[in-house]
């Protein structure tokens, strides 16, 4: 019980402090817009376009609501590597210390931090969850229910991610370069903006598109939790529907082992 | 001091040949120490003595190299946890989340060592208003001043059971009045609490209070004991003299060869006693251009252990020293 209290108040520092940042914030809102309304609505009437001369539906969706679950995505992969600066910045001002020399495990307060940071990016990805309206995407309870259980999974991976990142950077300047380095390449190869059309073979893909940017792709981790995203909330699955998950769970656990490790060794 | 060990059978801290080096420097040499329970202790000695290290391994946020330590019975290699739930620290470097409130601060620290919800309510108000922060519980920390951070981390230290605090340096950096303050508070505790209050300093005037006094240099204890008992042993009247010009210094000097330069270009004379007072006078009366005859005092201590005074201590190897401490103190290197 003790040790649960302990848990509870390094997740609630997390939460906290997030909520307190406006900027973070602000941006956790104007970055779903910014694609939603602007990307999202400017690219919609080219989306259904032709492939040889012969006009096909690419996707039986608009790309708005193609463009949704991809949205979500990006806000937790953007606030989920952000909140790792939290221990940069513990570290930098000496508040790691306070809970080194505390009776928590390791174990615990690495566990309380990532959960922090998971909860904070996966309400970012409620922000975007919200405009499921203007996106035309229909829900219902179950579907939410599925899809904020798939957030909090990718929540988790990418914020373990983060802290192994964080572990090798030690300047907020450096930190800032390199998750954007990191998060926009991992977000544009994940078919998030454009569909590997599960009409066309695997040859005909290779046509249409570059080897090497569909070898991407499908290595791309983030890829899966972008199919899995839309399999719930829309019903379309570019890949095995079950594979979405397995990949989660199991970038969640590894990334987690890895920080684990390295946190115990610091 | 054997009567006292008598009197409390199980000490509060107990290391067994600490020994620790930062490549090829020394920080500390096989350190044996023995802090009897409820006592207000203090490691004093220059920077770099290895006071800061010594403190970091007791809490267990460095490894020694070699040796063994116990707080309160528990072993703090093997049982870092249990060593760690009677332990209360303030950092030489503030360890406050800013962007959180005086309340919350506390309210975290309450909760990560497991303290029940009705004590950590009651506690947080008892030990804010011992450190007179009250009216500030909702403000955040980042408007507090560093006297005033200093003291919510002593204030810190106490809201669980802590049967040790450790304060690192809890003065420096603070103005005479905060200084005071913080040493009140520690009297406070010790007539109130049953703890162990183990404070490193480079200040001598602020450790005649003290029950017991650790003077460490060079990565060794030298000596320890009450100020009183220190003074006894190990202190002499000082004659410190500024000879008025270069002939009379190399009298001085031919005359009394145990004499320390120190770095105003004084001369320490360490034997003084009524006698060689008068004799020195007859003597040199006219040649010096000021003289003082310190007592014996934790000082004169210093000096005969060490042969150099505590305050000399040059400010490039103190800024070293600081880089050194954050070396030892970044967990990563």
């Amino acid at each position: 019980m003790g040790l649960l209290g302990g848990l509870y108040a390094i997740w609630l520092r997390e939460v906290k402090r997030a909520l307190r940042d406006r900027g973070q914030l602000i941006g956790g809102v104007s970055r779903p817009l910014l694609w939603v309304l602007i990307m999202g609505i400017g690219l919609n009437p080219y989306f259904r376009g032709e492939v040889y001369g012969e006009v096909q539906f690419v996707v039986p969706y608009t790309y708005l609501q193609f463009i949704f679950p991809a949205v979500i995505v990006l806000n937790i992969m953007y606030t989920s590597v952000q909140s790792a600066v939290s221990l940069i910045w513990d570290r930098q001002f000496g508040f790691l210390r306070e809970v080194l020399v505390s009776p928590m495990p390791r174990s615990l307060v690495l566990l309380g931090k990532i959960l922090g940071g998971s909860t904070v990016a996966m309400l970012h990805g409620c922000l975007v969850l919200a405009l499921a309206r203007f996106a035309d995407v229909t829900l219902s309870w179950f579907d939410v229910l599925q899809a904020l259980g798939l957030m909090f999974l990718l929540s988790f991976a990418l914020t373990s991610f983060g802290v192994i990142i964080a572990n090798r950077i030690r300047t907020f300047e450096g930190f800032g370069v390199f998750s954007n380095a990191v998060i926009l390449p991992l977000y544009f190869t994940s078919s998030s903006v454009f569909p590997l059309d599960p009409a066309l073979t695997r040859a005909q893909t290779r046509v249409v598109y570059p080897e090497w940017l569909v070898t991407l792709v499908e290595i791309n981790p983030v890829t899966y939790a972008n199919d899995a995203l839309r399999g719930v909330l829309l019903n379309f699955n570019q890949f095995d529907p079950r594979l979405g998950p397995v990949v989660l769970v199991v970038l969640a656990l590894v990334f987690f082992a890895i920080a684990l490790w390295e946190f115990r060794k610091a | 001091m054997q009567a006292e060990e008598a009197i409390y059978s199980e000490p509060a801290v107990r290391l067994r040949n600490i020994t620790k080096r930062y490549g090829e420097t020394l920080a500390l040499d096989a350190v044996n120490l023995d802090i009897a329970a409820n006592q207000v202790v203090a490691l004093l000695g220059p920077n770099g003595a290895g006071k800061t290290t010594l403190l970091h391994i007791l809490c267990t946020i460095l490894q020694p190299d070699n040796g063994a330590a116990e707080i309160s019975g528990f072993d703090i290699l093997r049982q870092p946890l249990k060593a760690r739930k009677h332990l209360g620290v303030v950092f030489q470097e503030p360890s406050l989340d800013d962007r959180l409130s005086v309340y919350e601060n506390l309210d975290f620290h309450g909760l990560v060592y497991q303290v029940p919800w009705r004590l950590r309510r009651q506690r947080i108000d008892e030990v804010l208003a011992l450190v007179e922060l009250e009216e500030w519980r909702e403000e955040m920390v980042r408007s507090l001043s560093s006297g005033m951070k200093r003291r919510l981390e002593i204030a810190r230290a106490l809201i669980h059971d802590s049967r040790v605090i450790l304060l690192d340096e809890p003065t420096v950096g603070l103005d005479v009045q905060s200084r005071a303050r913080i040493w009140e508070y520690l009297g406070y505790l010790r007539r109130t609490r049953e703890i162990t209050v183990i404070v490193t300093t480079h200040y001598i005037d602020e450790v005649e209070e003290c029950d017991e006094v650790c003077i460490i240099d060079k990565g060794t204890i030298l000596a320890q004991g009450s100020p009183q008992a220190l003074k006894q042993t190990h202190g002499r009247q000082v004659l410190r003299v500024t000879p008025r010009d270069q002939a009379a210094d190399a009298e001085i000097v031919a005359l009394f060869p145990d004499a320390i330069r120190n770095k105003s270009d004084q001369l320490l004379l360490q034997s003084a006693n009524p006698q060689m007072i008068d004799d020195f006078l007859q003597q040199f009366g006219t040649r010096v251009r000021q003289l003082d005859i310190d007592t014996a005092s934790l000082e004169s201590v210093f000096l005969s252990l060490t042969g150099r005074e505590l305050r000399d201590k040059p400010a490039d190897a103190r800024e070293k020293t600081f880089a050194f401490g954050r070396r030892g103190g970044d967990f990563k290197r």
